[in-house]
């Protein structure tokens, strides 16, 4: 599966399990955020990544972090 | 007779990386690129721009202005770029290309013919191919004012073969002098000879999605990434762009991305936050407290990075093929790939 804040060229180079990281710059964290709050975030998005993991999913299939 | 040329921020004199926020702006008259065109015979009215990481995070918003003055200005043509081998920049082109063009307005773009931002044309602007970087400037803008001044005249033009644009993938009901029997023992000839040819491109690799990982519990997962992420000092020099190999490295009794351990060589952004704390790019601090709670069998004790930037899909495809087949050797369940 695939991080990235660009889904839709990941969907045009033909990923499949495509999570929207939160910027192109830092798809997996927030500087913006208290360091334990981003941390916690970063914890929710690779949570996320292993339930895409372990769903079935069609082509080109982009999700969130809640 | 109007012209519209888009630029990045970096060629619209607005900055580097850092300015790759820049929201959409409009000047008055040339810039940059746009004096090379204008010296090519093609005078430029307006200059529209946005920043690369701008258009890419807020594509809608962005290109909503975009297009409210594209509209507004009723070019006779659009130029954009050219963009050259920037995967971002190119894309941008292309997806404005695309959408000004169903609207009606006569579009060309150049960038090299495998960027994303072909694809993301999806046929509907001609795009001049050009090299990866900005030495083949000199080469491409006579090429694009040219089209470019044809296309405001309303011109016909011909095939991607007869034009040297990148093929847009459209079939036209020509009528040929010669039977597609001829045509074809023609190809197969040309074929013996080293000469392969279609009269149809090929459309791009698709890959169905993988079984879901049935147990996440006794799966190992691995970390891949294409955020140029390196120990300190990149001890086995990790090309910053156009990357020719991918690096493993161990991840035995390491928890985190430490910033005093590991630092991004990637040229393609702007690397400040991800050296402030490289977790920001491979998550490995989390994966690791998951591991811990048994939520995944194990973490693979190797981590796979390349740089991303300026790659050939070619190139792409081949570390693509060779990282999976370690990969699979070393009975990985599934990648977490993270890319910039």
């Amino acid at each position: 599966m695939f991080i990235t804040a660009l889904p839709t060229i990941a969907q045009m180079v033909g990923a499949n399990r495509i999570l929207k990281g939160v910027s192109i710059t830092y798809p997996a964290g927030d500087p913006s955020l208290a360091v334990g709050d981003e941390h916690a975030l970063r914890r929710r998005i690779t949570e996320r990544a292993l339930e895409m993991l372990s769903t079935d999913v069609g082509p080109g299939t982009v999700w969130e972090t809640p | 007779m109007t012209v519209v040329h888009y630029l990045n921020q970096f060629f619209a004199g607005l900055g580097g990386e850092e300015a790759a926020g820049s929201e959409p702006i409009r000047i008055d008259g040339p810039v940059g690129p746009g004096r090379a065109l204008a010296a090519a015979g093609l005078a430029v009215d307006v200059t529209i721009a946005c920043g690369d990481d701008r258009f890419g995070e807020h594509e809608q918003e962005s290109l909503e202005t975009l297009l409210g003055w594209i509209e507004e200005l009723d070019p006779a043509v659009l130029v954009l770029g050219p963009a050259f081998g920037s995967g971002r920049y190119g894309y941008a082109c292309g997806v404005i290309a695309r959408e000004a063009g169903r609207r009606g307005v006569p579009v060309v773009t150049a960038m090299t013919p495998d960027s994303p931002g072909v694809i993301a044309a999806e046929g509907v602007a001609y795009v001049v191919p050009t090299g990866s970087n900005v030495a083949s400037m000199k080469d491409a803008v006579p090429r694009v004012a040219a089209l470019a001044k044809r296309l405001a005249a309303a011109e016909p033009i011909g095939s991607a073969e007869e034009e040297g644009y990148v093929p847009r993938h459209r079939r036209e009901n020509v009528r040929s002098g010669r039977t597609g029997a001829a045509r074809a023992i023609d190809l197969l000839l040309a074929k013996l000879d080293g000469d392969v040819r279609t009269e149809v491109e090929p459309s791009a690799d698709r890959v169905l999605p993988p079984p879901p990982v049935p147990d996440l519990a006794t799966a190992t997962i691995a970390l891949v990434t294409e955020a140029g992420c390196v120990p300190q000092g990149n001890p086995d020099h990790l090309p910053t762009r156009h990357a020719n190999v991918w690096l493993r490295y161990p991840l035995d009794g390491v928890g985190s991305m430490s910033p005093d351990a590991y630092v991004t060589v990637h040229a393609g952004f702007d690397t400040t936050f991800a050296n402030q704390d490289p977790n920001r790019l491979v998550p490995l601090d989390a994966v690791r407290e998951l591991e811990r709670e048994g939520r995944i069998g194990a973490l693979h004790d190797t981590f796979y990075t390349t740089t991303g930037v300026d790659t050939p899909v070619a190139t792409a495809v081949k570390f693509g093929q060779e990282i999976a087949a370690e990969l699979k050797s070393a009975d990985v369940s599934a990648v977490i790939l993270t890319g910039t």
